[in-house]
C-alpha cells in the first residue's frame, strides 16, 4: 500500500471526552496498523487466488479428461493392415462362380473353406505361426473382394487384411518382445500399412477389437432416442401446458407439481428398477398371469425407461418457456374471441417453442448419455447385428463403451475410448443446437 | 397384422373423418344464421378424435392382452401336455415357440417347442387378426356416431376442446403415476423381499455377501449397513470434500471477481463437467485415476492397495458434482440483496471479508441446500461406483481400501442370471426403495430450505 494512499489523520483527540467513551481517530500510519492491512489485502490476495485456483482446476480436470480420450481414442480410429499374398488357383476351393452373383454367396464362399484357405496363405506367406498375424476376421475382408469382382479367383494377388491383435498392438508400441519382432520383419517386407479405420463407424460389436465397430450401438441409440422422443415430447409439453395455463390450484395440482420436481432428482437408477418391474415383470391382476408387456433388451423398453425419466426435464423446461410469454399476447387473443385452447395452441405454444425445445434437447442429450437404467433392463447383450426394428434386442452406445471397458483385452482400450469421442461428439452436437436455438430465438419480452 | 400397419391405418381412417366432416361443415345448410358455432375444421377434428381414439384406446388394451390369451390358447393344445411343469422352464419353451412361430425358416432347439410352433402361429394370427377387426370396427363406429351428430347447430368447437382438457389433464397425471408406479414397484418387490428377509436383519445386518446366500436364513448375508457406510463415505464425505471448496471457491470467483467475459466463458465450461455422461467418467476412473490412487497408496506404505479403491471413485464423482454446487451456490450468492454487499464494502471491508462474513452467511440455507441435492444426486450415482469401486462391502474409514455402494450392488444383483423371485434379486429392489426415500427426503427438505429462504429476501 503506498503511503499516499493513507490520508494523514489527527494523531490524537483535541479535546478529551468527559465521559472517555470517545475514541480517538485510529492512526493509519503506526507500523502496527500497516501490518494489519498488509495482513488483510494479503487474506483478500489469497481467497481471490484460491478462488481462481477452483476454477482453473476444474477447468483443468475437464481438459485433462478429454485430452485422455482424444489421445487414446484417436488411436482406435486407426488400423494396421497386412499385405496378404494369396494364391486362388493354389487354395484348392471349389466354387461355383454362378452362386457368387446371388445372395447366397456368402454362404458359398463360407461352405468353400474361404477362413482356411486364407490361414493357409498367412502360414505361407510369414511362415508357420502365420495365421496368427492377420484377424480373424481377415477372411471376410477377402470374402468381399471376392464378391466385389469374381475373377480375382483366377489370380494370384495382395490383398490388405486387417492385422491381429498383437501386430496392431505392436505396432503401436505396445505389444511383447516378440510381437515387436514379427513387426519389424513384416515393416522390413513393406507389407504393415495403416490406415484411417473408417470401418469403425460401418461395423458392429465383436469378440476381436481389431473388428469391432459402432454402428449397431449407434442403431440403437438413435431408435432408442425415437421412442423417448415420441413419448416423453408430447407428453412432456401438454403436462406443461396444462399446468401452466389451465391447471386449477388445488390439492391435485399440487400433488402433480410436487410429483415433477421430485421426479426430477430421482437417481436414474431407480427409473431402470421401474422399468424392470413394469414393463419386464410379470403382473398378477384379478388372478390372471401377464407376462412382460415387452420384450427384453428392445429399443422400445430403453426408449419409455428413459422418456419416464427425462420427462420431468422437459416438463420444468416447457414450464418456464410457457411462464415467459407475456400475459398481453394472452389477452390480445382472447380479446378478439379466440377460446382459451386456441390462445394457447395459436399464440402462446409457438412462441414458446424454441425455449420448449432448448429443453428438450438438454433432456435428449441427457438420456443419450445414460447408462445405469438401460443395463438393469437388459439393453446389455452381445449384438452382433444392428437391430432392425424397435423390438430387437439392441444395445446403446454408453452401454457398449460400458462394455468394452469391461473387456480384458489391451485393444478394448481405444476403442472404448474412439467409441467415448463418438458419444462426445454426438452430446457437443446437441448441446450447440441447444445453444444456437436459444440465442437465435430468444426474444426478451 | 403389424401393429405398426394397424396404427397407420387408423391414422389415415382418422384423416378421411376429418377431410369428410369438413367438407359437410362447409355445406351446412346455416338456416338463415351468419355465422356457424364451429369453424369446418372442428367439426373435422370431432369426426377424427371419434374414429382415432376409441380405436387406440382399444389397440393399447388389446396388446397388453394378447400375448395372455394366446399363451392360453397354446396351453390348451394337446402337445402343451408334455411340457414341464416348473413354470420358468416352461415360459422358456414358451418363448422358444413364440420364436419359431414368428420368424421364417428358424427351427427349435426342443421337440416340444416345435410342436407349439404351429398352435402359436395359428393363435397369433387368429387374436391378430380379431384385434385388427375390432379396432377398424371400433373406428368406423365412432366415426359413424360423430358423423350423425354434426350439423349446423353442433357445437363441435365446445366438444373438441373438452376433448383436448381431457388429453392435457390425462397428460400431466402420467407424472403422478410415474411417482405411484416408482413407489409401488419398489414397495411391492421389496416387501416379496421382507417375506423372506426381516427388515431388521437388512437394515441392520452388517455382513453383506449375496454370492452365497444361506437358503435357511438369508437375512445373515444380507445385511446392509456395509452398502450404507459405503455409499455415505464415497458420496457424502470424499466426493464433497472434493465439491465443496471447489464448487464454492468457484461460484464466488465467478460471481464476484472473474471479470464479464471470464464469466461468461467459464460458467458454460464448468457446466460441461455436468454434460459428460457419467460412463465416460466411470471409465476414466478405472483407467486413470484408480491406478494412480494406487500407486499413490503404495508409496504411501500400503502393500496391498486396491486399485478399486473408495478414494478413487470418490474423487471422480466430486468433480462429476462441482458444476451442481457451484450453479446452487452461485444462485443463491447472486439472491443476497445487493445492499448488504455494497453496505459491507462501504464500511471498508475487503471483498473477501464482505464474502465471508456477509454475503456466504445470508446465502448459507441456498448453499446447504445445493449441497443437499449434490449429496443426493451423489449416491444415486452409478456407472462411476460400478466401473471404479469395488464389489467387496467393508466398514472402513480408510479411502484407500476398497468399499461398495447400494448403486453398485443394484447392478451386480441384477445383471448376473438368476430367477425373478430369489432373495438375491429381490434385494434390489428393496435397495432401491431406500435409495429413493432417501434421495426423496434429501431433495423435500433441500426444496424446503431454498423457498423458505427466498421467502426472507423477497
Amino acid at each position: 500500500m503506498s503511503k499516499s494512499l493513507v490520508p494523514q489523520l489527527p494523531t490524537g483527540p483535541k479535546e478529551p471526552d468527559a465521559k472517555g467513551s470517545w475514541r480517538a481517530p485510529t492512526d493509519w500510519t503506526t507500523h502496527a496498523m500497516q501490518k494489519r492491512i498488509r495482513r488483510r489485502y494479503g487474506a483478500e490476495r489469497r481467497f481471490r487466488f484460491f478462488g481462481l485456483a477452483a476454477v482453473s482446476l476444474s477447468a483443468a480436470f475437464l481438459a485433462f479428461l478429454l485430452i485422455t480420450m482424444v489421445a487414446n481414442g484417436w488411436r482406435g480410429f486407426t488400423r494396421t493392415d497386412v499385405a496378404l499374398p494369396i494364391d486362388f488357383p493354389a487354395s484348392g476351393m471349389l466354387i461355383e462362380r454362378a452362386q457368387l452373383r446371388t445372395p447366397a454367396a456368402d454362404l458359398a464362399l463360407a461352405g468353400a473353406g474361404l477362413e482356411n484357405a486364407v490361414k493357409g496363405a498367412a502360414a505361407t506367406a510369414f511362415g508357420p505361426g502365420g495365421e496368427e498375424f492377420i484377424s480373424e476376421n481377415a477372411w471376410l475382408r477377402i470374402r468381399d473382394a471376392i464378391k466385389a469382382d469374381p475373377s480375382i479367383l483366377d489370380r494370384k494377388m495382395r490383398i490388405d487384411v486387417p492385422a491381429s491383435t498383437e501386430i496392431d498392438q505392436a505396432v503401436r508400441g505396445d505389444g511383447n518382445a516378440e510381437a515387436k519382432a514379427t513387426v519389424a520383419k513384416l515393416q522390413q517386407a513393406g507389407a504393415l500399412s495403416r490406415h484411417f479405420n473408417l470401418d469403425f463407424l460401418y461395423e458392429s460389436d465383436s469378440t476381436d477389437p481389431v473388428a469391432v465397430g459402432i454402428w449397431g450401438a449407434l442403431k440403437g441409440s438413435l431408435l432408442t432416442m425415437a421412442v423417448t422422443f415420441l413419448i416423453a415430447f408430447p407428453v412432456g409439453v401438454l403436462s406443461a401446458i396444462y399446468l401452466e395455463e389451465y391447471a386449477p390450484k388445488n390439492r391435485w395440482t399440487d400433488l402433480i407439481e410436487v410429483s415433477i420436481n421430485n421426479l426430477a432428482a430421482v437417481p436414474s437408477i431407480i427409473f431402470g428398477l421401474l422399468g424392470l418391474a413394469v414393463f419386464l415383470g410379470s403382473w398378477n391382476l384379478f388372478g390372471y398371469q401377464f407376462g412382460p408387456l415387452l420384450p427384453r433388451s428392445a429399443a422400445l423398453v430403453g426408449g419409455l425407461t428413459l422418456a419416464l425419466m427425462i420427462m420431468p426435464v422437459i416438463v420444468i423446461a416447457s414450464r418456464n418457456a410457457v411462464k415467459a410469454v407475456p400475459p398481453s399476447i394472452r389477452d390480445a387473443a382472447l380479446g378478439i374471441g379466440a377460446s382459451p385452447i386456441q390462445v394457447v395452441f395459436h399464440h402462446v405454444l409457438p412462441l414458446a417453442m424454441p425455449g420448449i425445445l432448448t429443453g428438450t434437447i438438454i433432456g435428449m442429450a441427457r438420456a443419450l448419455g445414460e447408462t445405469a437404467p438401460l443395463l438393469l433392463i437388459g439393453m446389455r447383450a452381445f449384438i452382433v447385428t444392428p437391430p432392425g426394428g424397435f423390438t430387437d434386442p439392441a444395445t446403446v452406445l454408453p452401454v457398449q463403451i460400458f462394455l468394452w471397458s469391461d473387456e480384458v483385452s489391451r485393444g478394448f482400450v481405444e476403442k472404448t475410448s474412439a467409441a467415448i469421442i463418438v458419444l462426445l461428439v454426438f452430446l457437443l452436437a446437441m448441446n450447440g443446437l441447444a445453444i444456437y436455438l436459444r440465442n437465435k430465438f430468444e426474444t426478451r419480452w | 397384422m403389424n401393429g405398426f400397419a394397424l396404427l397407420f391405418l387408423i391414422a389415415g381412417l382418422g384423416l378421411i373423418g376429418w377431410l369428410t366432416a369438413r367438407a359437410r361443415a362447409n355445406r351446412f345448410d346455416r338456416g338463415g344464421a351468419k355465422r356457424l358455432h364451429s369453424l369446418p375444421g372442428q367439426h373435422g377434428m370431432y369426426v377424427a378424435m371419434w374414429t382415432i381414439l376409441p380405436a387406440l384406446l382399444f389397440v393399447v388394451v388389446w396388446s397388453a392382452a394378447q400375448p395372455g390369451l394366446v399363451k392360453e390358447a397354446v396351453l390348451e393344445h394337446p402337445a402343451a401336455a408334455q411340457l414341464p411343469q416348473f413354470e420358468f422352464e416352461r415360459d422358456a419353451l414358451l418363448a422358444e415357440a413364440k420364436r419359431v412361430a414368428s420368424e421364417d425358416n428358424a427351427t427349435a432347439f426342443d421337440p416340444v417347442a416345435e410342436q407349439l410352433a404351429a398352435p402359436t402361429r395359428s393363435a397369433q394370427a387368429y387374436y391378430g387378426w380379431m384385434g385388427t377387426g375390432v379396432a377398424i370396427l371400433l373406428a368406423f363406429a365412432g366415426a359413424a356416431f360423430a358423423l350423425t351428430r354434426v350439423g349446423a347447430h353442433f357445437k363441435a368447437r365446445s366438444q373438441v376442446e373438452r376433448g383436448m382438457m381431457v388429453l392435457l389433464l390425462v397428460a400431466s397425471l402420467i407424472a403422478i403415476l410415474t411417482t405411484l408406479g416408482i413407489f409401488l414397484s419398489l414397495l411391492w418387490e421389496s416387501l416379496r423381499f421382507f417375506q423372506q428377509v426381516p427388515i431388521t436383519d437388512f437394515l441392520l445386518g452388517t455382513h453383506w455377501s449375496p454370492q452365497v446366500i444361506d437358503a435357511n436364513d438369508p437375512g445373515k448375508s444380507l445385511g446392509a449397513v456395509p452398502l450404507f457406510w459405503g455409499t455415505f463415505f464415497i458420496g457424502a464425505v470424499i466426493a464433497m470434500i472434493v465439491a465443496i471448496p471447489f464448487g464454492l471457491m468457484s461460484a464466488i470467483y465467478l460471481t464476484q471477481y472473474a471479470a464479464p467475459t471470464v464469466r461468461k466463458w467459464m460458467k458454460p465450461t464448468l457446466e460441461m463437467l455436468a454434460g459428460v455422461p457419467t460412463v465416460v467418467y466411470g471409465y476414466f476412473a478405472a483407467l486413470t485415476v484408480a491406478p494412480a490412487v494406487r500407486d499413490l497408496a503404495v508409496s504411501f506404505g500400503y502393500t496391498y492397495a486396491s486399485s478399486e479403491s473408495a478414494l478413487a471413485a470418490g474423487l471422480v464423482m466430486g468433480v462429476m458434482i462441482i458444476p451442481f454446487v457451484s450453479s446452487m451456490a452461485d444462485d443463491s450468492i447472486a439472491a443476497v440483496p445487493t445492499a448488504m454487499r455494497d453496505g459491507s464494502l462501504a464500511m471498508g471491508a475487503t471483498t473477501s471479508e464482505t464474502i465471508s462474513r456477509v454475503l456466504i452467511p445470508a446465502a448459507l440455507p441456498g448453499v446447504v441446500a445445493g449441497i443437499l441435492l449434490a449429496v443426493s444426486r451423489a449416491i444415486g450415482e452409478t456407472m462411476i461406483v460400478v466401473m471404479a469401486a469395488s464389489g467387496a462391502a467393508n466398514i472402513t474409514l480408510n479411502p484407500f481400501e476398497s468399499a461398495t455402494t447400494v448403486t453398485k450392488q443394484i447392478v451386480d444383483l441384477l445383471t448376473g442370471e438368476s430367477e425373478f423371485d430369489s432373495p438375491k434379486t429381490l434385494a434390489a429392489f428393496a435397495l432401491g426403495l431406500t435409495l429413493f426415500v432417501i434421495t426423496l427426503l434429501l431433495n423435500i427438505v433441500a426444496l424446503r430450505v431454498v423457498k423458505r429462504y427466498r421467502e426472507a429476501y423477497e
